[in-house]
């Protein structure tokens, strides 16, 4: 998974989400979820975002429930939690296997998406992380001068803002430096050229076969079966 | 009084941060904790705060028990001053946000203006009072998280590397005030890896190496064990290092240019004479 090419990943992102709608049995939706995080495991991936997968599974879990109270039937219900997590998952896999830049730079030159909406993209899913840590960072201070996040809901809100307002300027202040830091090295200057090569290989273009296979055999299976 | 008994942390399973460490703070005391990054330093005064818990062991606060206790109740006695001041400054005014920590631990109104006060005087902000803090210098907004802590009342004021980043004045300014607040009976645990801040200001070094603690003693006695310094990743004070270059000539080693300087001094007019 890691040696795809983005470009491969962003189809093979797609292509899972198609089989998830194509999917309405509980078993295969089911196979679908298991054969991602196996998938995982067999990248030695799993370790670093099973937390991820379990808080999906719980999302999902939560959906499940929300649906079946408002009258879905649970099959139903269970259902779209299961097609949920298979979506959600194939997300997981391909920002764990793909570096932002070769994201960035497959967006660009492949699927002619304009830089600066893709940069715009991978720029922010790069600061999820960051905005965590700073989030602890700012918590773990105020923390130290007494902020507990304690009592009624209005005290609670109000507390709230000793932690929103040094991270929404820290995070402001950030965005500015990285914007004069982008500007003062060329960016939106003009023509520009990537140093990642994303180019397609074999291996891309049997996995790609394999998708294309999948997907009519999903198809046909809904078609003539009722999968 | 702070006490360190035994204790152990992991951030990841069979990998201990912090190893066995035990370690006493007396009241009064100016104690500097070294070691390169990754050593367990932070992590001690993060433990200390009770922002983590002790994985083994048991950290005592003036008689007390810390691990039931929260950041918020340990703050009634511990001032802690982040590295990034960025991290905690939100409101509009040096003193509003000075006052935000007795606000949290419940202080009336005459407490909180009169400690804010104090604070602000004994950090050389009251003429930045009604200062938005932001527009600050590096230098002053670290004043402004150590005003900060100092209002709460703390016994013990614990910084992690307060004068990273800062100018030498600002450097120069800041110590000068810790040296203060420990004249005036304030306890100070300072993190750092300025060696030569550590050689002119602290009288207690404390150095940890792969989370352990490898050296606890005086200044002078740890610049005097040369290859072990090295090998816990420090460097010699630059005075130290030049006074010890120059022993042939009959200079002894020195950790501050004013001893340097004296016994230079001294060498010449008896060289005069």
């Amino acid at each position: 998974m890691n040696k795809l090419a983005p470009l491969t990943k962003l189809i093979f992102t797609v292509a899972v989400s198609v089989w998830a709608m194509l999917l309405t049995s509980l078993l295969g939706l089911g196979l679908l979820a298991v054969a991602q995080i196996l998938l995982l495991a067999a990248v030695g991936l799993l370790k670093r975002t099973y937390k991820g997968i379990l808080s999906l599974t719980f999302f999902a879990a939560l959906l499940v429930l929300i649906q079946y109270a408002l009258g879905s039937n649970l099959e139903a219900a269970v259902a779209g939690g299961l097609r949920m997590i298979d979506m959600a998952t194939v997300f997981v896999i391909l920002l764990a296997t793909t570096k932002m830049q070769s994201l960035t730079t497959a967006l660009v030159s492949q699927c002619h998406v304009p830089q600066e909406y893709a940069f715009m993209f991978t720029t922010a899913l790069r600061f999820i992380p960051d905005f965590l840590a700073e989030s602890k960072a700012v918590r773990e201070a105020q923390a130290c001068r007494g902020y507990t996040g304690k009592g009624s809901i209005v005290r609670r809100f109000t507390a709230y803002l000793a932690l929103v307002g040094p991270l929404v300027l820290r995070a402001v202040s950030r965005s500015e430096t990285m914007a004069l830091s982008l500007e003062l090295r060329g960016f939106g200057a003009g023509r520009r050229s990537f140093s990642k090569d994303v180019g397609l290989r074999l291996r891309d273009y049997c996995t790609l076969a394999g998708m294309v296979a999948v997907t009519a055999g999903f198809t046909a299976g809904r078609m003539i079966y009722g999968w | 009084m702070l006490e360190i008994k035994e204790v152990s942390y992991c951030y990841q399973q069979g990998k201990p941060v912090v190893d066995n460490v035990s370690l006493t703070v007396e009241p009064g005391e100016f104690v500097a904790i070294a070691g390169r990054n990754g050593s367990g330093k932070t992590t001690l005064t993060r433990l200390i705060m009770s922002l983590i818990k002790p994985a083994n062991g048991q950290i005592m606060l003036n008689g007390v028990d810390t691990s039931r206790q929260s950041p918020g109740d340990i703050a009634r006695h511990v001032g802690y001053v982040f590295q990034n001041p960025d991290s905690q400054i939100f409101r509009d005014t040096v003193a509003s946000e000075t006052a935000y920590g007795p606000e949290q631990l419940g202080f009336t109104a005459q407490e909180i203006t009169a400690s804010v006060a104090e604070a602000l005087e004994r950090t050389g902000l009251t003429a930045l009072a009604d200062a938005y803090p932001r527009n600050l210098s590096r230098g002053q907004k670290q004043r402004v998280a150590i005003a900060s802590a100092l209002a709460m009342k703390p016994d013990i004021l614990i910084l992690d590397e307060p004068t990273s980043g800062q100018d030498a004045a600002e450097k120069e300014n800041l110590m000068r005030i810790l040296t203060d607040l420990n004249g005036q009976g304030k306890t100070i645990i300072l993190v750092t890896h300025d060696m030569d801040i550590l050689a002119r200001f602290t009288k207690r070094a404390v150095v940890m190496a792969s989370g352990v603690k490898v050296f606890d003693g005086t200044v002078t006695e740890l610049f005097g064990q040369n290859a072990n310094v090295q090998k816990w990743g420090l460097r010699e004070p630059a005075i130290m290092n030049v006074s010890r270059n120059l022993t042939k000539y009959g200079i002894s080693p020195e950790l501050t240019a004013a001893e340097f300087s004296r016994q230079i001094i001294g060498m010449l007019q008896g060289g005069r004479a």
